[in-house]
């Protein structure tokens, strides 16, 4: 996991958002992709090292300063004992274990500026519920400690499993990446049948709930697609709000440190002109729009 | 166009354009003057300059002005005050007009004229003369031009640091009247004590003072009236006559009117300004005192909201536009003409109700229009302040200026009750400079001497003598390389701080005397209420609060992180020995790059760690118990405080590298806020470190400067969270907060120099990150997007 301690755009005011790491999808275009498993990682951002060579100090592997290139990456054990020392943060743990403790001592710290604010805790991933025995302690825990609550979910999940977590949610977002299941399948790995499902049986929670489209040219910024979510949306959830997410690159710093292999070119972000429209799309449909910036 | 109106568009454009030059006029005059009175009581002399100054100075009235009134020939116009000192003028004047920071126009003839006229008559009289001449060897080693302890806006310049009382005496009964009750004083006494003869020259000189002002206003009147009577556009020659109708009433009466109200203001400015050239001579809560003018002039309809804009603009570029003049050394300390004129707005009322009102809007409004770096506008923020203000305030950050500085009123409030005032008099305060909580009623050196915390370290660590000169400087101890604990250190870093604190002390001691006997300040008197009661000058302590000197602490941060850096990798990990260390900052770090590494990654103070933290906590604590236990000329504690200015470079300038990882001659810290770039965190928890520093003990006041990215407030959404983030601050115990929110061109810089803006945090899009760890691309990206921003 890791924590993000000022985080303003998931949700309401300021809030401390849990990444929970490992994810049942693999989003060509994920801006995320520590997350992709729950495994630790390191990653290294070559322009802030100074090549004091601290590291190499640590590290059980041997392995040197340079963590770009794949004889490194094959040795490295992601033991982390790097990204304590580097005076520079070049070298930073991307995925860590924490105990639930751990996280509640975190999160109080920053206490009085989430409840101020008027926002809480933000549950996010890779994908928040794959960690549902975790999830399930924690929330209860900060829902026992009155902090506003929410989560972003893909939807893929067994709903009875989670329903105990969602029903101590304020706010539940939860994505929708395509209306069409073959094409959702081909980008993402996995049909959307279930997070559909499971999209409709959040009438049973009593949340405020959001649905986001993360839209991206070349995979779903088009009026018929975007209709028709819409349309989804409001037959199942008519009090449910819509968010449309512009596709943005600025993950990639994360893969080029992680050296992970960058999402294709073919994803870009779409026009200012092209999000204005669709997002009438939306309003045409009835349905409010959710906004966090 | 950024101003309200094409006047003032205009008047700013001029400001923005134009340089700034010297007028010998006042020097002048006042040195005649001294000439003439010589043998006479020296409060008496100096009305009597004051008098001679306003009868005899310059009138100009400048295009588009509505308020008038300007220190000499100029617009932009720097006057010189050679009584306090003129031997750096001396020096320096040749260059003023080609220096780097802050330069002045000055002609080749002035200064003939200076050299042969004004400066000979000041040889061994000026208060420089005779403070250098008092202080001992011991304490000039420390205490003067060294960077380690530096006192000198109290013996090169006059004080200033004083807010004029408009709510209980200017606008109460104008200075016709404070002359009126002067004469009453002076019919019921006699010279038949020494009391009686103290206070019989007390009120002479206050009469004299009132005279000058009041002569000077009638003076405009009638230099507006002349031009009235040549001035073809018709509406400009209305203006014209108004101008003369306001300077006949204001400032010997009362003012009638919003307008009025507001030149009596300036002519108090303009009065402060010639008598001694003032740092921080502040107009205080203005939009409470100002208020009732407002109202019942919008009341009556003859003034409307836009109207009053325009003219508090008019102000803002009026109290810009006069320079106070001073050495290119305070100019790299104080850079870029500032004259540090607070005005509060916001805040509670004397009886604890929200005091926000139209003028407070209008105000920031104001700010945000001209771009003005006068006044220095500050809000007071309570816990039920009204939403709407919160959001003009985070507005205002949003747009980059820096404005206003943000202050806690119950911090303020605690400081003032802790330095001992009545808790009506508490809630009734304003700032002094730049982040002192002040009251009107006040006499109180608010900025008396900048302490360097990081030298008192140097000494600790280098048996008493200056790291880049080898000059013996401050107390002879052990040798660090044989300290055998880390108490050991810390305690031979109290030593030598405490050493340090004795001599600022010292030299303000002798300060205070001076001031005293040779520039007591009769029109700064007439402006506070108890002076005229006690018929005391405030030098003698005729204030209702005589609050002790405030002694500045700079580069904690430095210090609490070092010290972290002896104690865990000396002390604890043994990773290096105080020999190795000590070398290897003797030695700037160079070559030892590895022992650098290791101490920049212990934990600095600035990311919520109560490692290093709580050593900040207890050197602040220190600091106060040991600034505290000394008393003033008048018997009022010495107070200590975290101010910042710009003191951070020059004290950083005469000092070695340091524990912490800092290389020789860097910057050390302002105030409480965290060493640049290394409160890698968040802005949270560089609050809540800030925060544990027992704020309230220092009622000098405490300064913490964070850097936001504009996008990060560039919403309403945003800005409210900036709001909440500032309440929560405040409900920590912390004092005071001012945001930079980052240009476009410091972003570039963050390319270039990444180590140096780790802490720079932007908004990308559904989440915020450190700038620096963007790919290049995305940083490009966001510089691109951001420049769509400014203009």
């Amino acid at each position: 996991m890791q924590i993000q301690p000022f985080s303003v755009n998931d949700g309401d005011g300021i809030r401390t958002t849990i990444f929970l790491a490992g994810c049942p999808l693999h989003c060509k275009w994920c801006a995320n992709p520590e997350g992709f498993d729950a495994k630790p990682k390191t990653a290294f951002y070559e322009k802030l090292c100074v090549g004091c060579g601290l590291c190499t100090e640590v590290c059980p592997q041997k392995i040197g300063i340079d963590l770009h290139n794949l004889q490194a990456r094959a040795k490295c054990i992601n033991c982390g004992n790097c990204a304590d020392i580097c005076p520079k943060h070049a070298k930073k743990r991307m995925v860590e274990y924490k105990t639930v403790e751990e996280v509640i001592q975190e999160i109080k710290k920053h206490s009085l500026f989430l409840r101020q604010s008027g926002g809480g805790v933000t549950f996010s991933g890779g994908e928040a519920t794959m960690q549902h025995e975790f999830l399930n302690v924690l929330s209860e825990k900060l829902y026992d400690m009155g902090f506003h609550l929410a989560l972003e979910t893909c939807g893929y999940f067994d709903f009875d499993t989670i329903k105990p977590i969602l029903e101590r949610m304020d706010f539940i977002f939860m994505d929708l990446k395509h209306i069409d299941t073959t094409q959702h399948k081909y980008y993402t790995g996995v049909g959307n049948e279930t997070i559909l499902k499971n999209m409709i049986r959040l009438q049973e929670i009593n949340a405020d709930i959001v649905i986001r489209i993360p839209v991206i040219e070349g995979v779903n910024a088009d009026i018929a697609q975007i209709a028709e979510s819409a349309k989804f949306v409001q037959q199942h959830l008519p009090k449910a709000k819509m968010e449309l997410l512009p596709y943005h690159r600025f993950g990639f710093g994360k893969y080029e440190a992680l050296d992970l292999p960058t999402p294709s070119n073919e994803f870009t972000t779409p026009s200012e002109e092209k999000m204005a429209l669709l997002k009438n799309i939306i309003i045409e449909q009835g349905i409010a729009l959710a906004d966090f910036r | 166009m950024a101003g309200s109106t094409e006047r003032v568009e205009r008047i700013r454009l001029n400001y923005v354009n134009s340089k700034p030059a010297i007028s010998y006029e006042r020097a002048r005059i006042w040195t005649e003057s001294h000439k003439r009175t010589e043998g006479q009581p020296v409060a008496i002399r100096r009305a009597q300059a004051f008098y001679d100054t306003c009868k005899e100075l310059c009138v100009n009235i400048f295009p588009d002005e509505l308020i008038v009134g300007c220190s000499g020939e100029f617009r932009k116009c720097g006057i010189l005050t050679p009584e306090f000192s003129w031997t750096w003028v001396d020096r320096e004047m040749d260059t003023f007009a080609t220096r780097a920071q802050d330069p002045y126009e000055m002609t080749d003839a002035q200064r003939a004229f200076v050299r042969k006229e004004i400066f000979p008559y000041w040889k061994n009289k000026s208060l420089e003369e005779a403070f250098l001449a008092q202080l001992s060897e011991e304490t000039k080693r420390v205490a003067v031009d060294t960077g380690f302890v530096d006192t000198d806006s109290k013996w090169r310049q006059a004080v200033g640091e004083i807010t004029a009382d408009y709510q209980d005496v200017l606008f109460k009964k104008g200075f016709g009247g404070i002359k009126k009750e002067a004469e009453t004083y002076l019919s019921e006494l006699d010279a038949t004590s020494l009391e009686g003869a103290e206070k019989i020259e007390f009120y002479r000189s206050i009469i004299l003072v009132c005279d000058g002002i009041i002569t000077l206003a009638h003076r405009y009147a009638q230099k507006a009236r002349e031009m009235a009577e040549t001035e073809s556009d018709t509406k400009r020659k209305a203006e014209l006559l108004e101008i003369a109708e306001s300077c006949d009433v204001v400032p010997e009466q009362p003012p009638k009117t919003f307008k009025q109200a507001l030149q009596f203001m300036w002519f108090t400015q303009l009065g402060g300004i010639l008598s001694e050239n003032p740092l921080a001579w502040n107009p205080g809560r203005f939009d409470q005192y100002m208020y009732p003018y407002y109202q019942a002039d919008c009341e009556a309809g003859i003034l409307t909201k836009a109207e009053a804009l325009e003219w508090v603009e008019c102000l803002w570029l009026k109290l810009s536009e006069w320079v106070w003049t001073i050495s290119a050394n305070t100019a790299d300390f104080f850079a870029g003409y500032n004259q540090f004129q607070n005005l509060t707005v916001g805040g509670r009322t004397r009886d604890g109700k929200d005091a926000t009102n139209e003028l407070s809007y209008i105000c920031l409004q104001a700010t945000e229009n001209t771009m003005a770096h006068q006044p220095g506008l500050s809000v007071r923020i309570h816990p039920d302040c009204p939403d709407e203000f919160m959001a003009a305030v985070t507005h205002l950050v949003s747009k980059g200026t820096g404005f206003p500085a943000i202050h806690s009123d119950q911090a303020g409030y605690q400081m003032l009750i802790n330095a001992g005032y009545e808790p009506e008099d508490a809630r009734d305060w304003s700032n002094c400079g730049c982040v002192v909580p002040h009251f009107r009623k006040t006499g109180e050196w608010t900025s008396a001497a900048n302490l360097n915390f990081a030298a008192a370290l140097e000494f600790a660590t280098n048996q008493g003598k200056s790291r880049l000169s080898g000059k013996h400087i401050a107390l002879d101890e052990k040798d660090p390389k044989q300290f055998t604990s880390y108490e050991e250190v810390e305690k031979a870093f109290y030593k030598q701080f405490a050493y340090l604190i004795k001599q600022a002390v010292i030299s303000l001691i002798a300060a205070q005397r001076l001031h005293v006997e040779m520039v007591p300040r009769p029109f700064m008197s007439a402006c506070i209420e108890d002076c005229m009661k006690n018929g005391k000058d405030l030098t003698k302590g005729g204030a209702k609060y005589n609050i002790g000197p405030v002694i500045t602490g700079i580069g904690i941060a430095v210090v609490a992180n070092s010290l972290a850096v002896i104690k865990k990798l000396v002390f604890e990990d043994h990773v290096t020995t105080m020999s190795e260390l000590i070398d290897a900052i003797d030695a700037n770090w160079e070559g030892y790059d590895v022992l650098r590494a290791k101490a920049q990654a212990v934990p600095k103070y600035g990311n919520d760690d109560d490692y290093v933290d709580d050593i900040a906590r207890e050197i602040g604590n220190f600091f106060y118990e040991e600034v505290h236990q000394y008393k003033d000329i008048y018997g009022h504690n010495f107070l200590s405080a975290f101010m910042g200015i710009s003191n951070y470079l020059p004290t950083g300038k005469v000092l070695g590298a340091t524990p912490d990882g800092r290389k020789a001659t860097e910057p050390i810290s302002e105030g409480v806020s965290p060493y640049v770039g290394t409160d890698t965190s968040t802005p949270l928890a560089a609050m809540r470190s800030a925060a544990k520093l027992n704020q309230d003990l220092h009622s000098g006041g405490t300064l913490l400067n964070l850097r936001l990215n504009q996008d990060l407030v560039a919403t309403k959404r945003g800005q409210a969270n900036l709001g909440a983030m500032i309440q929560s601050y405040f409900a920590l115990g912390a004092f005071h907060v001012q945001f930079n929110t980052v240009s476009t061109e410091t972003l570039r810089k963050a390319q270039a120099h990444p180590e140096d803006y780790k802490d720079l945090l932007v908004r990308v899009a559904g989440y915020s990150t450190q700038f620096v760890n963007l790919s290049k691309s995305m940083q490009d990206s966001i510089i691109a997007r951001n420049a769509h921003e400014t203009f």
